[in-house]
């Protein structure tokens, strides 16, 4: 099969991934946290194909899950974008250094998408109580990023040899 | 895991527990006194700090106390002593206004209670 027609299932999966996420919300907890089992979608397209396809993928589920639950361009879709955009980027470094392994690359992508949701509320709301909760979400970034990759790891197991032209350096 | 991924968590964990440490160091919430006369600010004190302090008014001195993290008029002269029978304000949402004077004291707080948003 060819790449754009994995690439689109990886969105469709992120897409019901993200709204399924957001009706099963844990922010209890603490406000803010969620475990983030979209990412699931991201790490596996990063370590299929690469950095750009995890771009691609990535911000069309956030761009296309936004627009399904009728939250575009309102602050929601704006802080999952920031945070989207930060955990790439360090996901990317991480992923290029090649001295994480992929519990690393999440954890470090957890971690940066709580810095980026952050850093957009500060912006957006101009208040900067936000950071009172950075500690605590950094602290639950480590377990949601540990989750995460185990997961991303047992698929991507799972789906070796099934898909052509993988190099899985794991 | 590779090394590089426990010295990650390691240095996450530090991180985190380094944000918190000016969490505990500032328990004691900033608050301060904001005095205006005549929309134009003219003092602003700390709301922990007790005094008393003076500024003109249209019609004369006001006399500003501040004790125990709590503000008062004492002394002005107006018509009816409307602000200075007031008494004590701790509330960030409450301000003392005095109209003959034109002077308005405001506590200012990082975190009042009005402005968080779920």
């Amino acid at each position: 099969m060819k790449k754009t027609v994995y690439l689109s299932f990886l969105v469709a999966v992120g897409i019901v991934f993200q709204i399924l996420e957001s009706f099963l919300s844990v922010v209890w907890i603490i406000p803010g946290f969620k475990i983030g089992f979209a990412n699931v979608v991201g790490i596996f397209s990063l370590y299929v194909w690469g950095p750009k396809e995890m771009c691609i993928v990535t911000l069309l589920r956030i761009f296309l899950a936004s627009l399904m639950q009728g939250t575009l361009f309102s602050v929601s879709f704006w802080l999952s974008l920031s945070g989207g955009i930060f955990s790439m980027a360090i996901m990317t470094l991480a992923y290029k250094t090649k001295k994480f392994s992929i519990y690393g690359v999440s954890i470090a992508g957890a971690c940066f998408h709580n810095i980026g949701q952050v850093i957009a509320v500060c912006i957006i709301y101009q208040q900067f109580f936000m950071q009172l909760f950075l500690p605590f979400l950094l602290a639950l970034s480590n377990v949601s990023g540990i989750c995460i990759g185990y997961l991303s790891l047992q698929i991507i197991k799972r789906v070796k040899g099934r898909i052509q032209n993988v190099n899985l350096s794991i | 895991m590779t090394k590089a991924d426990k010295i990650l968590i390691c240095l996450i964990m530090i991180a985190s527990i380094v944000c918190l440490i000016p969490l505990f160091l500032s328990n004691s919430q900033k608050e301060c006194v904001v005095v205006q006369v005549k929309n134009k600010e003219v003092l602003r004190l700390d709301l922990n700090e007790n005094g008393t302090w003076t500024v003109d008014g249209t019609l004369g001195n006001v006399v500003i106390e501040i004790k125990d993290g709590k503000v008062r008029v004492t002394q002005e002269n107006s018509p009816q002593h409307l602000c200075s029978k007031q008494g004590y304000v701790s509330n960030a949402n409450v301000p003392i206004v005095c109209l003959p004077n034109e002077t308005v004291v405001q506590i200012e707080s990082d975190t009042s209670e009005d402005t968080v948003v779920q």
